[in-house]
């Protein structure tokens, strides 16, 4: 310190050397660097510590993603846990345009794995969009194949495609869903949102480069949907399926109809409609091949709806079970209309009305009966409003007001013409004769093993003695002997309908039969509608009936429902089957 | 290795800055840190490196232990036999500046030809042009201090020479390069006494042909208005600054802690050389920032100090070499920091002792070097060694 402070008493006594290096001038230029140093202190003070909100922000903003994560969409069962529909695994792939940079080759690859065209495919990836969906529903094998492609810029979701394992058996039950999970038809429609499950999501910071580098606040998980089990039973659905498109195929018909309910719950055991589509396929879809017909299109059903009005009369004391009806000679002149029988009968009781379905016997019969008592009955039939199944595109059918009624209607009415119902509503209304006269609702899920209660709409006897009457139906002489099943005894009724086209009766035909069984204590109703056969014989008895006989005594063999008849048919090869399910 | 060359007097106090000589080695030591923390994605993921994580550290390393050993044989060098070097230097950088624009010779890197061959590793003429230009110019103004009144002797022949290397820069180009040799040179001349006058004419005119350069050159003018507002074009011109600013943004006080960078995750281009403050920020927070800022502070401050001793001693050439070193450190630290936090244009330099780079972290250390020789001969001097 002794050389210091010897030379700094030089140092200032040296003029010379004050003025070739002035201190002053050094201390300036350090305080200027320090005083940029300083603002570099505080720029960095404002940008981290105060403006640092905005800037995270707009770091977000680029790379922080939110992502969904898909929920699987419920199942959909039969009665017996038997999947209709189920959804499995698949993945979608996307692309964010501004990082997919592809060479020719690399977009001629991922084009092929895709089954896309290249040149599509190289304007999507040259959009100007953020995101750009390249395909959904890709396979998980060709999913991990694109991954293994390492393209920049291209991502994979994970996402499900519905299938279903019975296909166009019970495609119009089923239904189908579009993409994302929504229910377009059926089922799938019906109980959306039981069934759509709900997306869990995750925030997450991602690289320039796509790749996931931390999840950043909580994870969402996903919700499941629900799964449905419907009261459908698959093996009687395809009974129900099988025959009915044997009968039409054979009948060349043009479309058709069967439905299986239990009388006791009201649940729906079968749904077929042909034609039918393949759900897991829906290519080249006709609006025909969609329609669910036994649900949603009306028809005049013709002699089914006769065993209302004679029950009417019945309930009423017009009649009695043997009370004769001159039905000679087949015809019958109401105004400037009149109304025949297919052959002359003669006198008939009112359950040979029933048995032989003469339009004469049910018109007159109806004659005895107000409009508005007439009307009251349909009405708590149900028809002219929907059954409430659920079902998209569900039919009331039509049902005019009393009051507007003339007697020409009231008499056609009787028979089935001039009021129009699908045949759900007709199930629906049949249960009130399979059961002691009471109406009950249909369900298409699984009801509880309890007897429903229903809507009285005729009294226990008059319910009786129409199941008689309509056992007849199926007798030798009655309209549809080919509705028997040997076993067990059957009650029904057979249906043929002139179809209205542009308001004129044409020559096309709806045949229809409508029947429960076992008679003694009726467990099932099945219906069967066939529509515009292409022979001759087009009748309800010779065409509908058998289906209904195949399909009834499939489905209660099926059900092992005990035969409640003695087995007394010709058909030997029944007989020992029919004896072991005793 | 710098203590070593004395063994006496060990009582009396250090042989030299102990502050100047930590501040500098915890600088290396971080930037190293920082320079594997912030190429690690991108080395990793290019075909040109390898894939190898630990490509940019390796060189890196090795780039350091070259540096440190040039430092090492620097640091006998007297100032005496340096200021004798000084013209030689700095021809012989000026050579070197002319070959690198010389086609099939220099090394053409995203349009720029900044870079020398030379087989195992790439030398940059300009980083070493910014060590022969202080010597130079401390050399030029010790020469010509007696007529520093003078514009015509005393600034003119420098001005013509300081003319012909910033074309060389321009050509090349390499912008940052040109203003860090052109403001130390005039530091140089201001701090040599040159009229108080004619150095304000002459900042204005500096000014004034920066302005005309940066309307003349598009490239330029797209840089500023990048870092005018980075924002309005985010994802455009000011791509890279945005990202700079959102990596301050996340640190906040702390960091996001050492590896957790995002936007070194190829948001955030040149992570590991010219933005590699944005990464510190990132990752150890305004405390990482402000720890660079202070140490590199510290470096300045001691040059300067040292460069007053020396001339309290009458040394002046090496008073002018400590003070140029310290304003190179401190201008390039300043403008590299800046143009990390938007508050200057973007343009191509290294953080001094930090950035990835071979040349630049030769240079630098050799400037620290002779800067701790000149504090060694100081100390020698008050002991009444003669040199």
């Amino acid at each position: 310190m002794r050389f210091k402070g010897r030379i700094l008493h030089k140092f200032t006594e040296s003029p010379v050397l004050e003025l070739r290096l002035p201190a002053w001038r050094s201390r300036l230029m350090a305080l200027v660097i320090f005083c940029c140093f300083g603002a570099l202190i505080g720029r960095s003070f404002y940008l981290q510590i105060i403006n640092t909100d905005f800037l995270q922000e707009k770091g977000e903003s680029r790379y922080r993603r939110d992502l969904e994560i898909s929920a699987s969409r419920g199942r959909v069962s039969d009665r017996n846990g038997d999947v209709l529909a189920i959804s499995t695994p698949m993945k979608s792939v996307w692309a964010i345009p501004a990082d997919a940079r592809l060479d020719p080759q690399q977009t001629k690859q991922l084009a092929g794995l895709l089954e896309a065209d290249a040149k599509e495919l190289s304007h999507k990836l040259n959009s100007d969009k953020n995101f750009v969906f390249l395909q959904r529903q890709i396979p998980p094998d060709i999913a991990d194949q694109i991954t293994a492609l390492k393209l920049p810029g291209i991502g994979q979701d994970k996402e499900y495609r519905r299938y279903y394992p019975t296909g166009e058996m019970t495609a119009h039950i089923v239904g189908f869903t579009g993409v994302d999970d929504k229910g377009l038809e059926g089922v799938e429609l019906a109980y959306q949102s039981q069934l759509l499950g709900r997306n869990g999501s995750r925030s997450v910071i991602k690289d320039r480069r796509g790749q996931i580098v931390e999840d950043v606040g909580s994870i969402k998980p996903p919700q499941d949907g629900k799964d449905i089990q419907l009261a459908l039973d698959s093996k009687i659905q395809y009974l129900a399926y099988s025959h009915l498109k044997q009968a039409i195929t054979d009948s060349k018909a043009k479309a058709g109809g069967a439905i299986v309910a239990d009388a006791r719950t009201g649940e729906i055991l079968a749904l077929a409609n042909w034609p039918t589509y393949n759900p897991n396929n829906r290519d080249h879809l006709s609006g025909a091949q969609l329609r669910n017909r036994a649900v949603t299109d009306t028809f005049e059903p013709g002699s089914t709806l006769k065993p209302f009005t004679i029950a009417l009369a019945l309930e009423k004391g017009k009649v009695r079970f043997n009370t004769i009806i001159d039905t000679a000679p087949g015809k019958l002149v109401i105004g400037q209309a009149t109304i025949t029988d297919s052959q002359a009968h003669g006198p008939l009781t009112v359950a040979q009305v029933i048995q032989k379905s003469s339009n004469v016997g049910a018109a007159k019969i109806a004659a005895t009966l107000p409009a508005q008592e007439m009307w009251g009955m349909f009405d708590g039939l149900g028809f002219g409003q929907a059954p409430h199944l659920g079902f998209p595109g569900e039919v009331g059918g039509r049902l005019r007001p009393w009051k507007t009624w003339r007697p020409i209607e009231q008499a056609t009415m009787s028979y089935g013409h001039g009021i129009s119902v699908s045949l759900m509503q007709l199930v629906r209304a049949y249960t009130v004769f399979a059961r002691d006269g009471d109406l009950i609702p249909l369900s298409l899920t699984r009801a509880g093993p309890q007897r429903v209660g229903g809507t009285p709409v005729f009294s226990q006897e008059t319910a009786r003695e129409l199941r008689a009457m309509l056992e007849m139906v199926v007798q030798p002489g009655g309209t549809a002997p080919k509705a028997q099943i040997p076993g067990y005894r059957v009650a029904g009724k057979t249906g043929t309908a002139h179809k209205l086209e542009g308001g004129q009766y044409a020559d096309k035909y709806l045949s229809s039969f409508i029947g429960f069984a076992p008679a003694s204590d009726p467990r099932l109703i099945v219906a069967v509608m066939i529509d515009e056969p292409g022979i001759a014989k087009h009748y309800g008895g010779d065409l509908a009936a058998p289906v209904f006989s195949l399909v009834m005594g499939g489905a209660l063999r099926t059900l092992g429902i005990p035969p409640d008849a003695p087995l007394q048919v010709a058909n030997g090869a029944d007989a020992p089957a029919a004896k072991g399910k005793l | 290795m710098m203590a070593g060359t004395s063994d006496a007097r060990r009582q009396t106090g250090s042989e030299v800055d102990l502050v100047l000589l930590w501040s500098a080695l915890v600088l290396l030591m971080m930037g190293m840190v920082m320079v594997y923390s912030a190429s690690i994605a991108t080395a990793e993921a290019a075909a040109a490196t390898g894939h190898q994580p630990a490509y940019y550290l390796v060189r890196h390393g090795v780039f350091l232990s070259v540096a440190l050993v040039a430092a090492a044989f620097a640091f006998q060098v007297p100032l005496s036999a340096w200021q004798q070097l000084a013209p030689w230097l700095f021809v012989a950088g000026f050579a070197l500046l002319v070959l690198v624009l010389v086609p099939g010779i220099g090394r053409d890197v995203n349009g720029a030809r900044r870079w020398l061959s030379l087989g195992v590793a790439n030398l940059q003429p300009s980083e070493l042009m910014k060590l022969f230009a202080v010597l130079y110019a401390a050399d030029y103004t010790v020469r010509k201090m007696e007529y520093m009144g003078d514009l015509k002797k005393a600034f003119l022949p420098l001005a013509a020479a300081l003319v012909a290397v910033g074309i060389l820069l321009l050509k090349e180009p390499d912008f940052g390069a040109f203003v860090v040799i052109i403001s130390v040179a005039i530091g140089i001349l201001f701090l040599g006494g040159m009229r108080a006058r004619l150095f304000a004419v002459l900042i204005v005119l500096l000014i004034a042909a920066f302005a005309v350069l940066i309307v003349v050159s598009p490239y330029r003018r797209d840089r500023i208005f990048g870092f005018m507002d980075p924002w309005t074009d985010a994802f455009g011109r000011g791509y890279q600054l945005s990202h700079a600013l959102i990596a301050f943004g996340r640190g906040e006080f702390l960091g996001v802690g050492l590896g957790a960078s995002i936007e070194k995750l190829f948001y955030l281009p040149e992570a590991h050389t010219d933005f590699l403050l944005a990464v510190i920020a990132e990752e150890l927070g305004f405390a990482g920032v402000l720890s660079v800022i202070v140490l590199m502070g510290l470096v300045v401050q001691r040059a300067f100090v040292i460069g007053r001793q020396a001339v309290a001693l009458e040394r002046l050439y090496p008073a002018l070499v400590a003070q140029g070193v310290g304003m190179w450190l401190g201008v390039q630290g300043f403008i590299n920091m800046g143009v990390n936090m938007g508050l200057l244009p973007t343009k191509g330099l290294t953080l001094p002792l930090m950035s990835f780079g071979g040349s630049g972290m030769v240079a630098n250390c050799v400037a620290l070097a002779v800067l701790l020789r000149v504090d060694w001969e100081n100390r020698q001097v008050m002991r009444g060694v003669k040199l």
